[in-house]
């Protein structure tokens, strides 16, 4: 146990700087905001708090509602990226509650584990749910097919055990925090962009950054928990992996069309 | 005057014909203003004076024609729809729909204690009815637009103002599934307007009392209302009926 615990820690430690290369573009753009890394649940209101202290242009225009519309290229952007981040979640709870039933049976002790990601998922689901609603995006058109794809493969890799079962989260919580990476980077760089055109942001774009900010740090959590929980040790591992990766790939990749 | 023209005319030949400008309308912001609609400024002037010649001079370009003279522009600013007759057409679909958001007696819930709010089912019909009501004054004229929608290089904007028509009255109507439910619903809602306003092209009963009728009975079949489909096959199929159905409603040989 001692051991294991050992190598879990290194292996935390050496995930830990990938996840923190936009630590410095955060800086950057939100001046104010302090901690960079935890700012989850609080991020909507210090971006708020950045934009009503910052001297110049942000101040004064602070109680302006924003006077331009935004592009066709960034209207699409954010379309997509709601829909296709409502799509994986939807996939992250399906996985999650096909692989519970078997998993706990097996090991009972992971129950509140599997209960504790589970939540999380339905939490991040609910959010993408309501904000598609809100801004009329449609689902993507594959919504069946994700349903039982990912059912199929939660089950699938609980049938294979435990440790399959943790590199499939391993797998698909690494896809999906790139992925989210990806989208703060350009809601980030599209932010600045406006900033620096002396544009209005609107709150809503602001509350979108803090949102997947904290989703994305949930499901990096959920990947050191699948690591801690021996993930590594699936046999074959780069081969599960790598399957599961390509097909998360696949799938964001289908769904940011249709 | 006639340079704002030409410039129009000009950028009319980038944003030509095929791809309808903004009619989908992804990303709806509440802090940034809505992009700009598909009409100029100068387009919307000469169609919405368009509009009063429609019951004597049809969907046709003696409207448009009429209608950029009574906007006082010259008879050759019509070159600034190369769809012709079609964008009146067109801007009628645009207007009437951007119109029902000021049903507020059907979108507001009753605030009576003890009376029951009416549920989403009964707005959608109410919001169908309004928006058929709508077409009373050019329904007499109402198969020639539909003969100009059904138009080969029209359909892809037919189409899209159609399921443009369905998304704004679910969305006004309060309701928020963003499952596979989202397609069923606004497809056989389409399916229901879109015959429904073909029934009414023929309907000559007081009030519109049989068209009234045919709508109920659309409502009563298609039961989709307040119902989930859950079955891929019944998704698939129903996707594809309704799709066939509404094309046939406009004209298409499918
Ligand atoms: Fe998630
Ligand atoms: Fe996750």
């Amino acid at each position: 146990m001692a051991l294991y615990s050992c190598g879990r820690s290194t292996l935390l430690a050496a995930h830990i700087p990938v996840y923190d290369f936009l630590a410095p573009s955060l800086i950057n753009i939100t001046r104010s905001t302090r901690s960079v890394r935890h700012l989850s649940t609080s991020a909507a209101s210090n971006a708020q708090d950045a934009s009503s202290n910052t001297p110049g242009s942000d101040a004064q225009s602070h109680p302006k509602r924003p006077s331009k519309p935004l592009t066709q290229a960034q209207r699409d952007f954010l379309t997509s990226a709601l829909r296709v981040n409502q799509a994986g979640e939807l996939a992250a709870t399906l996985i999650y509650a096909a692989q519970t039933p078997p998993i706990v049976k097996a090991h009972p002790h992971l129950r509140p584990l599997m209960k504790h990601m589970y939540d999380q998922e339905a939490g991040h689901f609910d959010t993408f749910n309501s904000l598609l609603a809100k801004h009329r995006i449609r689902p993507t058109a594959m919504y069946p097919l994700w349903t039982v794809a990912a059912s199929a493969l939660g089950w699938g890799t609980a049938l294979l055990g435990r440790e399959a079962a943790m590199a499939c989260t391993e797998a698909v919580e690494t896809e999906i925090g790139d992925h989210y990476n990806g989208q703060l980077r350009y809601l980030l760089d599209m932010i600045e962009g406006m900033e620096s055109r002396g544009e209005v942001i609107g709150e809503d774009l602001r509350e979108l950054v803090g949102t997947i900010r904290r989703i994305r740090d949930e499901e990096l959590e959920h990947l050191d928990h699948a690591v801690e929980n021996d993930a590594k040790k699936a046999v074959p591992h780069e081969l599960l992996t790598g399957v599961i990766r390509a097909g998360c790939k696949g799938a964001i990749w289908i769904s940011e069309k249709v | 005057m006639a340079s704002k023209s030409t410039t129009g005319l000009f950028l009319r030949g980038f944003i030509s014909t095929p791809k309808p400008r903004c009619s989908a309308r992804p990303y709806h912001s509440y802090t940034h203003p809505p992009p700009p609609g598909p009409f100029t400024p100068v387009e919307t002037a000469i169609l919405s004076a368009s509009l009063p010649h429609i019951p004597t001079h049809g969907f046709t370009h003696t409207t448009l024609s009429l209608g950029a003279k009574d906007a006082s522009y010259i008879d050759a600013s019509t070159n600034l729809f190369p769809r012709g007759a079609f964008s009146i057409v067109h801007y009628h679909l645009v207007t009437q729909r951007a119109a029902l958001s000021k049903h507020k007696h059907i979108l507001e819930t009753s605030s009576q204690p003890g009376a029951k709010p009416p549920g989403i089912g009964a707005k959608v019909k109410a919001l169908v009815w309004e928006r058929l009501m709508a077409n009373k004054g050019v329904i007499h004229r109402w198969q020639e637009a539909l003969a100009l929608m059904a138009q080969p290089s029209n359909i892809p904007t037919s189409i899209s103002e159609l399921s443009s028509l369905s998304d704004e009255i679910w969305f006004l109507a309060g309701d928020t599934s963003v499952d596979s439910s989202w397609y069923t619903k606004r497809a056989s809602l389409a399916t229901i307007y879109a015959s429904t306003e073909l029934f009414m092209t023929t309907d000559k009963s007081p009030d519109y009392s049989k068209t009234r009728e045919f709508m109920d009975r659309r409502f009563e079949d298609s039961r989709v209302l307040g119902t989930v489909v859950g079955s891929v096959a019944e998704w698939v199929g129903f996707t594809a009926h309704a799709g066939l159905n509404v094309m046939r409603s406009k004209g298409v040989r499918v």
